[in-house]
């Protein structure tokens, strides 16, 4: 099996300011108190290492606060670790949430055109896309409409469509399973069909056992910034419902 | 390197992000884009007033009142850069907590199109040039070489101040009064000849946009503009303003490098 991404003693620690420290004159009054009464640190991610081989379907689970979404950032490099290492062998989709940079006051279509940019496309391609993309949403009447007139399923239904053209080796979902009617469910497990068909690596933040148990081949259970299970599927989601029974 | 930063990605998305921009600046207003083109033109009117029937201050100095408005929507290129810089990046946390994307490209699209705004306001200065015969000489083929030097000196500032925003937010502030003491500072309302200490001018000149207005009047206008090369004869000290360019730019680019990382946390 090869290895697409190693993660290595990976700790990340956030400052937390107890009043938020943004003009100079808080952060004189800070450094003269050494910095020690204006924040705390929280360590979000503490020491964790696992390896993800190309292929895998991986599921990232645990509880609210976790820190899942912490480490999503630091896999798609949004974020820079305090220690340890991330090495991704490949591209990984740049974007952690679905409708990234969507602007109210935009037509669809210049949603889509924006939106294409940001996960790396040029305009030439992305009009070869665009009919497969409206066609996709099922919004193709909407399209010169601007956003701030969507629904919240319409605006989802859109970005999702646009999402699934992202190219790169890895493709990170968070929670896309939360938002969304039953059929973009259904649409959603397709799609996950056909990934996993065309051998894509996934990782799958979601707080949904079925889903972990019917797509994952291999993942991770969070609790505190700790890995606390790891591997079987099965495993990690009877860890999960174990945390929550407590 | 530069293939790398200027790939068909880094391009596609600054266009993107230059176009949404525009749309959004201009959205709701009637005559939309032709703002662009009519605030220098009303703007032209009012220094015409003021500074020609009024106050005579260009008394002497051919072709004044385009001399004037030069100098002003160079100002202005000068401090919209810079101030769209500045919140460039707070302005787009939304982009940078969720996406990966360079972070200098939010501050690159955000100079581009002041750069844009500034490309259609000197049309209106060259409209006035055609109308008021002002006779073009060879002079004017250093056009481009200032534009590119004002253009990298505010671009390096941007760096320096969209970085320290996401930290500071004093800094916004700050850098307005900065911008309003340098608009005094520099001769743009009054000719350099006014002043007749010769320390001052040398002072004065040595500020690069100083340099820039000096040098873009000279070569476009009329050669009754001191410049910088006049007032140090040409010797050693006339590159200061150039080795603060590149100073100023590499330091805002280290900088802007070195905080880019927690930018996402910081937001």
């Amino acid at each position: 099996m090869q290895e697409i991404i190693r993660v290595d003693g990976l700790t990340k620690r956030f400052k937390l300011p107890h009043e938020r420290i943004n003009s100079l004159k808080s952060s004189l009054i800070n450094l003269f108190s050494n910095g020690r009464l204006n924040y705390e640190i929280q360590t979000v991610l503490d020491d964790i290492s696992f390896k993800v081989n190309k292929g895998d379907f991986f599921g990232i689970v645990g509880k609210n606060g976790s820190g899942k979404s912490t480490l999503l950032k630091l896999l798609a490099g949004i974020y820079y670790p305090t220690n340890g290492s991330v090495q991704v062998d490949g591209k990984v989709t740049p974007f952690i949430e679905l409708g990234v940079g969507f602007n109210p006051e935009l037509s669809g279509r210049d949603n889509v055109f924006l939106n294409g940019a940001l996960l790396g496309f040029t305009r030439k391609q992305m009009e070869v896309m665009y009919d497969d993309i409206v066609a996709f949403s099922e919004l193709e009447r909407f399209m010169d409409q601007k956003l701030k007139n969507y629904s919240s399923g319409m605006q989802v239904r859109l970005a999702f469509s646009i999402a699934i053209k992202a190219q790169g080796d890895i493709l990170i979902l968070d929670e896309v399973l939360a938002v969304g009617d039953e059929s973009f469910q259904r649409k959603c497990f397709n799609y996950f069909d056909q990934v996993k068909k065309e051998k894509k690596t996934v990782i799958l933040v979601t707080h949904d056992m079925s889903s972990i148990k019917r797509f994952c081949n291999n993942g991770i259970l969070l609790d505190k910034g700790k890995i606390i299970a790891s591997g079987n599927p099965q495993e990690i989601s009877s860890g999960y419902e174990k945390l929550n029974e407590v | 390197m530069l293939n790398k930063i200027f790939s068909k990605q880094n391009r596609a998305l600054t266009r993107e992000l230059v176009i949404t921009d525009f749309k959004l600046k201009y959205q709701g207003s009637v005559l939309g884009y032709v703002w662009s083109l009519l605030k220098p033109l009303l703007l032209f009117i009012i220094l015409y007033i003021v500074f020609i029937k009024f106050l005579k201050i260009g008394n002497g100095i051919p072709h004044y009142p385009i001399y004037l408005l030069l100098g002003i929507i160079l100002w202005n290129f000068f401090s919209d850069l810079t101030l769209q810089g500045l919140t460039s990046v707070v302005g787009r946390g939304d982009l940078i907590r969720k996406v990966k994307i360079p972070r200098w490209i939010i501050v690159f699209s955000s100079s581009i199109s002041a750069l844009i705004t500034f490309m259609l306001n000197f049309t209106v200065v060259i409209a006035f040039m055609i109308f008021s015969n002002v006779s073009v000489n060879w002079n004017v083929l250093w056009l481009p070489l200032y534009l590119l030097e004002i253009y990298i000196f505010a671009s390096g500032i941007s760096l320096f101040l969209a970085a320290a925003y996401v930290k500071f937010r004093d800094i916004g502030y700050i850098w307005e009064v900065v911008l309003q003491a340098g608009f005094y500072l520099t001769p743009i309302l009054y000719p350099l000849s006014k002043i007749s200490n010769i320390s001052f001018q040398k002072l004065i000149i040595t500020n690069p946009v100083a340099q820039v207005v000096q040098g873009m009047r000279y070569s476009l206008i009329t050669k009754e503009t001191i410049t910088s090369e006049r007032i140090f004869n040409s010797g050693l000290y006339s590159l200061a303003p150039f080795v603060i360019v590149v100073v100023v730019f590499g330091l805002g680019a280290i900088y802007f490098k070195k905080q880019a990382r927690y930018f996402a946390e910081n937001i």
